[in-house]
């Protein structure tokens, strides 16, 4: 089952690119929309059922595709493993992707390489279930290489236009960097079990082999890698430009794919975390200011999509807080809620561009409310969710985090994190009254959606109400069933109720503070923010990162290689080269003249030989 | 023992060689009939000697009447396998040259069967004077080859040149055989190696001599420096076909006999021409990389590249003379690889030969990527086989002989080696980029699909499945696949 769960994405979209290169120009719309749809409607259903087994008590799935290399001791499988936390992410990854697809289907439809897109998004799906399921980190790396590379190709996907290709390149060269540090880790790791094997299971018996200073090395050496897939600080600069995809390729790389695989990651290598609590406190700390930059940086943006972005980034800020204070269930619990609410949050948005022929500017909207209800019925729940305010799924995850962070005593994490979780708020509700309470500046003409576009957002509107109420805390009556069902190794700690109820008021609190404020800043006009003082500029032009970095990196490399190019090349290395070829040619006019053509001189060539050898044999066997 | 089953090749093949003389005397059969015949013959040779393969075997053939002149065993069941594919693969791909050329009659391929009954006779040959005669007959019949295009000056020119040298290098055999005969009273291998286990080298000056004078006609026939000098001329006058057939096969059965000789026979005392193996090993490799690189003709080129490729396979002597056990195999290995890419590109050459008459210049390839877009890939295969570039047959096989020479400590000559690998990317990358990265004027011509050139992309598709497709499909034999091979037969000897 597993092994159709990973091959049957990316055979269709072997399949659908097939038929997309024989022939580009028909558009083939049923054709493409039934295997692209199709194929992660019948995964879901698969990853469901194997969800479903787990959950009556099966042990952990392992499945052999075939063994890939095979050298004396040493064996690479392609194998796949569903544990308790691969088959929760694979349920909600098919499940929403599956959604996203439709959504596609509609967005997508006046393409004209609609079949190119859906190959590269069954690709995307399936890199990302690679990435999941992975038996041994090898096949988690060609997951995670994959997922770059997809994504790579979805952002550029509107190639005409070089800005995103830059901005594709952009992705692309910092999760580069990214893999750097995890495929070191990867290699450390091999490296220091010295051959006792390599699947995670193995990892797992044998990791008190490794010394800690090594082990904290690799666990460095894989955030690293984390860092880049899931845009942190310091490599978290690709991610607000990678909106120069379409719209649902946001959706899925925000909600199901990519961001969240860093999370992923860090949970699966959780039996290394839980030894490292220094690095653990690390990845906290820098969860916490990822989280707290960009909830500052997304309350001055204009662009909805950019927005959201760096939302996602402040919430992935969240669950690293999670993952390294040791908190992994409550971490993937809220990737799990999140994903819900940030993939229908992205299809609202994209259903706004759509139905504004394409206007991202939220300032430039306004009174959306009575032309798109469904969309603003929807997204209202999605940005209640996001803020925190409860029943909506949001609480239920933020609120056990913000939880861990106080009981940790780590107070600086925690005000930062609670900050943020009024920020959120605040901004989250600035989007929403500018796009649809303002009054709008100029009369807006608003296209008809499409049901393809809207019928995904009921549902997923649905699972961001109710997906909190799988990990409800015991503090709120319920029993943490996610929680429990995941088993991983989580750090305990005790907190009493009462402070529970207190620190969920405070949350509370904060985000109806946040979104009050947004409401009298936001609800009746929206101005776009000015660069009038210091700090506005700052944080507009995103506390000049990109530029620092451009400074720092892009021009001392393109100096070195100027220099390169333009002297050490032609001058140096050519000069030396030249020399020894015009050297060599001018040996082998030398030597052809004596292949003269005249066999009498041919067989003079080889008597002269025979005569040197008979030398040689006088020598050695010192006849004389 | 019955010695029929592994007889039965050799004779179907001189069967052959009779019918088509037969024929040929007529002359009412067309070329691709003859083709045909001829293929015919070899396949049912190569499928009886296939079919020995994994047998047990050991003893002599027809003992009772030869005694010990002819051995059995998988050593020469395995490079018969080669002479008959190679023979094969020769005549299928020139299949649209012989169509194009009126000169090829019936006796021209009676001529290539009886070389190859030469040749597989050499592989069994166990005995010093047969191993002269089965040479020559192989010999013979290409030097005939070679000229047979007799209204041809450079043809003529290059079959009396061959010739002459090749009498006066096969006198030195002759020679060698004598004065080993003089020193041991027989010419039987069995009692060569007897006498050289027994006896001192000190002892032995009469049997080294013999033994030397011997190695001058391998070094002569695979072309080594100081003895190459007929290398470039001779290829470059003798047809396509016949160029190929000597450049792969021919070559191949020349080390069919020397690994015989110096890893059984002389294995004792190989030490002793250690660092003269050494000279002509540098030699060979430089002065073949200097004749290639000067020259503008393609099939000059390629003539003066095989000079390298034999020193590569000199390296892999010279370690067989220090002991690695892994030389030899490497050798056998080599010798599969520069096979297939050599028969690929003179291939390709006479294909596009069969089409115009002129000769072909580096020149002439401009812009040949444009006209003939798979040609073109399928000859950069080809080229970077030979250069032994990663993932093709010809980096392993290079990879093999760099490794036997590691192994036996003579790093000078894998450096060396790995120096004229780099040298030869020059004239072979150079055919790329005269088909790659010039335009073309001239319309794009079709992939006609027939015979030859399905065996050319074969070729093509063995190379890059030997270079890489060890692990991909595990029921098929890739590249360790054929180093098995090669290891068992090599074991088969001892």
């Amino acid at each position: 089952m597993l092994n159709i769960i990973v091959i049957l994405p990316f055979l269709s979209a072997f399949i659908m690119a097939v038929v997309y290169l024989s022939n580009t120009k028909p558009q083939r719309y049923f054709f493409y929309t039934l295997i692209g749809v199709g194929s992660p409607t019948i995964i879901t259903i698969l990853s469901l059922l194997s969800a479903y087994e787990l959950l009556n008590g099966a042990p952990t799935i392992h499945t052999t595709l075939l063994t890939w290399i095979n050298i004396g001791e040493f064996n690479i499988d392609i194998s796949f493993m569903a544990d308790k936390l691969s088959v929760v992410m694979i349920s909600f990854i098919t499940f929403i992707a599956t959604f996203i697809h439709i959504y596609a289907a509609g967005y997508m439809k006046d393409d004209e390489a609609y079949g190119k897109f859906f190959s590269y998004f069954n690709l995307f799906i399936g890199s990302m279930l690679l990435l999941v399921l992975a038996d041994n980190p090898i096949m988690m790396f060609i997951g995670w290489e994959l997922v770059g590379l997809s994504s790579y190709l979805l952002i550029g996907f509107y190639h005409t236009e070089s800005q995103n290709i830059t901005a594709a390149n952009k992705a692309f060269i910092l999760n580069r960097v990214g893999d750097f540090g995890f495929i070191m880790g990867i290699a450390l790791l091999f490296v220091s079990l010295e051959g006792t094997g390599f699947t995670f299971s193995s990892i797992k018996e044998n990791i008190s082999l490794i010394p800690l200073d090594t082990l904290n090395l690799i666990g460095i050496f894989l955030f690293v890698g984390a860092m880049g897939k899931s845009a942190q600080i310091p490599l978290y600069v690709w991610l607000p430009d990678a909106m120069a995809g379409p719209t649902p390729v946001s959706a899925l790389i925000h909600a199901a794919t990519m961001v969240t695989a860093g999370v992923y990651m860090v949970a699966r290598y959780s039996f290394i975390y839980e030894e490292l609590p220094d690095v653990g406190l690390f990845i906290a700390y820098i969860g916490a200011f990822s989280a707290l930059l960009a909830a500052i940086i997304a309350s001055y943006q204009s662009d909805i999509k950019k927005i959201l972005a760096y939302s996602t980034m402040s919430q992935l800020g969240y669950m690293f807080i999670a993952v390294g204070l040791g908190a992994y269930s409550s971490g993937i619990f809220h990737v799990f809620t999140h994903a819900f609410f940030k993939a229908l949050l992205f299809m609202g948005a994209g259903g706004i561009i759509i139905a504004l022929h394409h206007e991202q500017n939220i300032f430039k909207m306004g009174g959306l409310k009575k032309q798109l209800k469904l969309v603003y019925i929807t997204m209202f729940i999605a940005t209640l969710a996001i803020s925190g305010i409860p029943p909506f799924a949001g609480f239920f995850s933020k609120d056990a985090i913000l939880m861990t962070t106080y009981a940790s005593e780590h107070y600086l994490i925690w005000i930062m994190a609670t900050f943020t979780a009024g920020l959120t708020a605040f901004y989250m509700f600035r989007l929403f009254f500018s796009v649809f309470h303002a009054t709008p500046k100029e009369p807006l003409s608003v296209h008809s959606l499409d049901k393809s576009i809207t019928y995904p957002l009921i549902v997923l509107a649905f699972g961001s109400a109710t997906a909190g109420f799988l990990g409800v805390n015991a503090a709120y009556g319920g029993d943490a069933l996610i929680n429990n069902f995941l088993a991983l190794p989580d750090r305990l700690t005790h907190i009493s109720h009462s402070t529970e109820y207190l620190l969920g008021g405070l949350n509370v609190l904060l985000a109806l503070s946040g979104m009050l404020l947004a409401y009298k800043m936001f609800a009746a006009t929206a101005n776009e923010p000015i660069e009038n003082t210091f700090f506005s500029k700052l944080i507009i032009n995103k506390f000049y990162v990109d530029e620092f970095y451009v400074m720092l990196i892009v021009k001392p490399i393109h100096l070195s290689s100027h220099l390169i190019a333009n002297f050490i090349d032609p001058k140096i290395i050519d000069g030396f080269i030249s020399i020894q070829i015009n050297t060599y040619t001018k040996v082998a006019v030398l030597f052809s003249k004596l292949q003269n053509g005249q066999v009498r001189y041919y067989a003079l060539y080889i008597l002269t030989g025979l005569s040197l050898m008979s030398c040689y044999m006088i020598y050695k066997l010192g006849v004389i | 023992m019955n010695s029929l089953i592994y007889i039965l090749p050799m004779i179907s093949v001189l069967a052959g060689a009779f019918v088509l003389m037969l024929l040929g005397a007529k002359s009412i059969t067309k070329t691709k009939t003859f083709n045909l015949i001829t293929v015919g013959f070899l396949i049912v040779a190569f499928t009886l000697e296939y079919s020995t393969l994994f047998l047990e075997r050991e003893g002599y053939l027809y003992e009772n009447i030869f005694a010990h002149v002819f051995i059995i065993d998988k050593f020469a069941t395995i490079f018969n396998l080669m002479f008959t594919s190679g023979a094969i693969l020769t005549l299928l791909i020139n299949n649209d040259y012989f169509k194009s050329r009126h000169y090829f009659t019936g006796e021209y391929f009676a001529l290539i069967l009886f070389s190859i009954f030469g040749m597989m006779m050499l592989a069994h040959a166990h005995e010093l004077l047969t191993a002269f005669i089965a040479l020559e007959t192989a010999s013979l019949s290409v030097y005939a080859l070679v000229g047979y295009h007799q209204n041809k000056k450079v043809s003529s020119e290059a079959m009396l040149k061959y010739m002459i040298l090749g009498s006066l290098t096969g006198a030195f055999f002759i020679l060698g055989t004598a004065l080993i005969y003089g020193a041991t009273g027989s010419t039987s291998f069995d009692i060569i190696a007897l006498y050289v286990e027994n006896h001192q080298l000190k002892d032995m000056t009469l049997l080294v001599v013999g033994a030397t004078l011997l190695m001058v006609t391998i070094l002569f026939k695979i072309g080594a420096v100081p003895f190459h000098a007929w290398v470039v001329d001779v290829y470059h006058g003798a047809p396509y076909p016949i160029t190929m057939f000597m450049a792969s096969t021919f070559k191949i059965a020349i080390f069919a006999i020397a690994l015989r000789l110096y890893i059984i026979d002389f294995s004792s005392i190989n030490y002793f021409w250690t660092e003269m193996l050494q000279v002509i090993t540098i030699l060979t490799l430089i002065g073949g990389s200097l004749i290639a690189i000067n020259q503008k003709v393609v099939k000059r080129m390629l003539a003066g590249s095989s000079i390298v490729h034999s020193g590569y396979l000199l390296i892999g002597i010279s370690s067989i003379g220090i002991g690695s056990d892994l030389a030899a195999p490497a050798i056998m290995f080599y010798l599969i690889a520069y096979f297939l890419s050599s028969a690929g590109s003179f291939g390709i050459l006479s294909f596009i030969a069969s089409q115009n008459k002129q000769e072909m210049t580096y020149e002439d390839f401009k812009g040949f990527a444009h006209r003939r877009p798979y040609l073109a890939l399928i000859m950069s295969v080809f080229m970077l086989s030979l250069a032994g570039f990663p993932s093709t047959i010809g980096f392993l096989g290079k990879f093999y002989i760099f490794t036997s020479a590691i192994d036996s400590g003579q790093i000078l000559l894998a450096g060396l080696g790995i120096l004229t690998a780099f040298i030869s990317v020059y004239y072979y990358f150079k055919l790329i980029a005269m088909m790659y990265f010039y335009p073309s004027d001239k319309v794009v011509q079709k992939f006609s699909i027939d015979i030859s050139t399905i065996m050319i992309a074969f070729i093509a598709l063995l190379i890059i499945w030997g270079g890489i497709g060890t692990s991909l499909l595990s029921f098929l034999p890739g590249a360790n696949g054929f180093i098995e091979i090669a290891k068992e037969a090599i074991v088969s000897l001892k």
